[in-house]
């Protein structure tokens, strides 16, 4: 290191430094590092004796500072967005809405990429590379043979072109050509799959990669796909007399396989009284159904029977018929059972413990999906429920790092983080964060979940914990982990409210201009409210004054393209009231004239505020203005306004004139008034 | 790691002498003329001085004098396709080839005039004209003030592959010039880590931001199955060209 090279002649002199450093006022405290006293200290012109050097504080660094910073870079980084995004202030996003759109438009960005693949294929069909890359070469989607043959229906099921293959096949019919029922099973599969519809090119990528059960598939509109997937059913819907069902109809001779994949698709599909009574032409036929057939019909019980116990006992029918013709049921069995027993009320609640009893004695492990349900099943609705399944599934979910096997498996971190903010459990959900962060749990959450999971968790903290613990949390989780929604920034408020902490406020509005949330009546509001309530220390107050400037500004017509906020009658009291307390009276008075335009009166409080700033800035004349204001309005407090402003002003000859002239108005005003009353009253007798 | 950058005046010492003036760059029928003599955002193109004769003398064919550049001589029998169109036929070169004129037994392909004493470098004006860090400095500043804009091994002792580099960025650098239309506020650096190619655009605010995250996920796609690596586009954005002075 070069601070051995140096020798004893520095440091003589870097001691010498140091004494008239200390000569001259510099502060001296030795840093417990390694370092060599010399190398830190480089003052390059001693010799400018003339001016005091003011040196910098020396650092003090305990023995642990260097290994804390490098630890603080190995975490999640609290100040950046996802790493999808680029770090730029321009393309960060700014709120949940602004990161679902640029993720979107980025995958829309590659979709359009490989359409141009798609569709001009000779200028990417090099294979210059070694070794040569097959993801990255254009897919050949077109058939190869031609004619009319069974290979070429073959072919044309295996790239999924539904209409051709339908096509071929009724060419080959009317041929004459035999079909193997190979072929024309797969041939039904297909057409069961995509629901008589063509897959559509672009798949929706939140959903994870299908198994064996058919899961949301993509369907024909784009637009709608959201409420689809959040509603019950998704993908295009049955219909009657469709090429599957035609194509069931004139098959020769059928298999298991081929009453099984109409059972599957028709449950996907919604047609489950139709699945039904595929199912039992397939018992009379005495064929063996699949557990896959098994799970779909198990899944459709809940919209064959209305009733919870018949619902059931269908349920264990399917079952009973699963065990007579040895078909070994598989953890989505199970799940299915879980499934449609969330819609079976309180039977649900007695048989999924059952359920899982079941699942322990074959080993089969639960999945997240498995406990999704239960959780489901038992803190459905608003009533309060005293079980303690909650506790007992986190246990469980704490315990292993969980693979995806089921597509409802992602749906459990949100349903139980919503069971501890309907619980008003803070325990449980630190328990749950634990469960998130062990092993591969973390996958489960996508960007869209995972804000919803900690919007939902950052509710709860708002409400149960420490202030200064919530504002740790709020520092680190956002705007990196989630997004804050208008309804966390009102729990912020409520909960900096309840601690008395009310001069973090203009921090949050910020916070808020940044969301871009700043022109929501209802947030608005809040602030206005909280902010003028009581009163501050002076800077808090400017502070104050400068926010509600800022949402004035948001009321007022800007340029092009932005309406300006109505303003409310609370509101512009507020505001009026925050100018008053940090002396600006001239914005207050201002605001004071809108009252007329939005037909509101302004409060007694909002007059008295007013008048004090009036009084404090010295300004007379926008008192007596002020009492004008009233007296026109009519108020009862007018002459109270007045005689308070002739007392505590000290008003010219003009002014006190004015003002006297101002209460005879208002007298004559009153009785004319009156007297036009009692006119009209008599015109209107007359 | 280098660019391609010609330090040479070419290998043919010996036409130094007749060719004082303004040198033309002279090669066989390929774009390569077009590639060394148009782009000037290139500024690794000095002055390829590299004079060829594109095909062996035939027994009794004189040689050409190279003058200025002359433009290209198609014969009759030529089986190279010219980089440049013909201008008119002189009437020289009409003549049949039994008459052995000098000028019609040669095909050179020249490129217009390229200067390596103007390569790269913003000619002063009146002093309004904004001229960022990047153009300001000379290509001779190269590794002094400024950096390079395509690092690569390819120019290393011993690796290979500097000529397809070097076409591969011409072709990115015109693609991201396409594609992001009016925004790029300079050179675009393109680097490469081992089958990785990274491209670093500084951008104009001019588009929304999800306009910029289509654009840049449609490049990163199109250009992976392109090259057949990964590619990944790293964008920053600025409100306007970044002046260093106006010249």
């Amino acid at each position: 290191m070069a601070a051995r090279r140096v020798g004893a002649g520095c440091w003589q002199r870097a001691l010498w430094l140091g004494r008239r450093c200390r000569l001259s006022g510099g502060r001296n405290s030795y840093r417990s590092s390694s370092s060599s006293p010399a190398l830190g200290k480089t003052v390059d012109n001693p010799q400018v004796t003339q001016e005091e050097i003011v040196l910098p504080r020396r650092k003090t660094w305990d023995k642990l500072a260097v290994l804390q910073t490098l630890a603080s870079t190995v975490n999640r980084d609290p100040t950046a967005a996802h790493y999808m995004f680029q770090d730029d202030p321009f393309l960060m996003p700014r709120n949940a809405a602004h990161a679902r759109l640029y993720s979107l438009s980025k995958e829309s960005g590659r979709n359009a990429a490989k359409y141009i693949i798609k569709n001009f294929p000779q200028y990417f069909d090099k294979t210059f590379a070694e070794p040569n890359v097959p993801c990255l070469m254009p897919q050949t989607l077109s058939p190869q043979t031609e004619g009319v043959s069974e290979e070429a229906l073959r072919e044309r099921v295996h790239l999924r072109m539904v209409k051709e293959a339908v096509d071929m096949f009724d060419q080959l019919l009317q041929a004459g050509t035999p079909v193997s029922l190979e072929t024309t099973n797969s041939l039904l599969d297909l057409l069961c799959f995509y629901g008589d519809g063509e897959p559509t090119p672009e798949k929706e990528q939140e959903e994870k990669e299908d198994l064996e059960e058919p899961g949301v598939d993509a369907s024909e509109q784009k637009a709608p796909k959201r409420q689809f997937r959040r509603g019950s059913q998704s993908g295009p819907r049955w219909r009657e007399n469709n090429h599957a069902e035609r194509i069931f109809k004139i098959m020769p001779e059928r298999n298991a396989h081929s009453y099984c994949s109409m059972i599957r698709g028709m449950v996907k599909h919604g047609a489950y009284s139709k699945a039904y009574d595929m199912y039992i032409d397939l018992l009379n036929e005495r064929h063996k159904a699949d557990v896959h057939t098994f799970n779909a019909l198990i899944r459709a019980v809940p919209y064959l029977k209305d009733k919870f116990v018949e619902r059931w006992e269908l349920a264990k029918d399917f079952l009973t018929h699963m065990a007579q013709q040895k078909v070994q049921p598989t953890l989505l069995t199970f799940n299915s059972v879980l499934k449609s027993l969330r819609r079976c009320g309180g039977v649900g609640r007695t048989m999924s413990l059952f359920v899982l009893k079941e699942m322990e004695a074959l080993d089969i492990e639960p999945s997240l999906a498995s406990y999704d349900h239960v959780l489901s099943v038992y803190y459905r609705g608003v009533e309060a429920q005293s079980s303690d399944i909650i506790s007992e599934v986190l246990n469980e979910v704490e315990k292993r790092s969980f693979t995806a096997q089921d597509p409802d498996d992602a749906n459990f971190f949100n349903t139980a983080m919503q069971v501890c903010c309907d619980l008003k459990d803070i325990k449980l959900a630190y328990q749950l964060n634990r469960a998130l962060e062990k092993g591969d749990n973390w996958k489960f959450l996508d960007v869209d979940r995972s804000n919803g999971y900690w919007s939902k968790f950052f509710s709860l903290l708002c409400m149960m914990e420490q202030i200064e613990v919530v504002l740790k949390w709020y520092k680190e989780m956002s705007p990196s982990l989630f997004y804050p929604s208008p309804k966390n920034i009102l729990d912020l408020l409520q909960a900096l409210d309840a601690a008395n902490q009310l001069e973090v406020i203009p921090s949050v509005w910020e916070d808020v201009k940044q969301l871009g949330f700043s022109r929501r009546q209802d947030l608005l509001e809040e602030f206005l409210s909280l902010m003028s309530r009581e009163q501050h220390p002076s800077e808090v107050q400017l502070a104050f004054a400068k926010c509600a400037e800022e949402i004035q500004a948001a009321h007022e017509p800007a340029g092009p393209g932005q309406v300006p906020l109505e303003w409310t009658g609370s509101a512009l009291g507020h505001v009026v009231v925050l100018f008053s307390r940090a002396g600006r009276t001239q914005d207050a008075w201002n605001m004071m004239e809108h009252f007329q335009k939005i037909n509101r009166i302004p409060t007694d409080q909002v007059m008295e505020e007013f008048l004090n700033c009036a009084k404090q800035t010295k300004c007379p004349d926008e008192a007596i203005k002020m009492v004008k204001l009233a007296a026109s309005l009519g108020l009862p407090l007018s002459q109270r306004l007045k005689s308070r402003t002739e007392e505590e002003f000290e008003l010219s000859e003009t002014q006190k004139k004015a003002l006297e002239s101002i209460k005879w108005d208002g007298d004559s005003s009153d009785s004319d008034s009156s007297d036009s009353d009692s006119d009209s009253s008599d015109s209107d007798r007359e | 790691m280098g660019v391609t950058r010609d330090t040479g005046n070419g290998t043919h010492r010996g036409w130094g002498r007749w060719m004082r003036g303004p040198r033309a760059a002279v090669t066989l029928g390929t774009a390569w003329g077009q590639l060394w003599g148009h782009s000037s955002a290139v500024p690794t193109a000095g002055t390829p001085g590299l004079l060829r004769c594109c095909r062996p003398a035939a027994p009794g064919d004189t040689l050409a004098v190279l003058g200025t550049g002359d433009c290209d001589v198609p014969s009759p029998g030529d089986r190279d396709v010219p980089c440049q169109p013909s201008p008119a036929l002189s009437p020289v070169q009409v003549l049949p080839r039994a008459l052995h004129v000098p000028s019609a037994a040669r095909q050179l392909h020249t490129s217009p005039v390229c200067l390596k004493a103007r390569a790269a470098r913003v000619r002063a004006g009146k002093g309004d004209k904004l001229v960022t860090y990047e153009q300001a400095h000379a290509p001779h500043h190269i590794g002094h003030r400024k950096g390079w804009l395509s690092l690569h091994t390819g120019n290393l002792c011993g690796e290979a592959g500097a000529a397809p580099r070097a076409l591969e960025d011409a072709f990115l650098r015109r693609f991201l010039a396409g594609t992001f239309p009016g925004l790029l506020l300079d050179e675009a650096v393109l680097k490469r880590r081992g089958n990785l190619l990274v491209l670093c655009a500084l951008l104009a605010r001019a588009l929304p931001p999800h306009k910029l995250y289509f654009l840049q996920g449609y490049a990163e796609t199109l250009l992976g199955h392109f090259y057949k690596c990964p590619v990944r586009l790293e964008l920053q954005t600025l409100p306007a060209r970044l002046p260093y002075k106006f010249i």
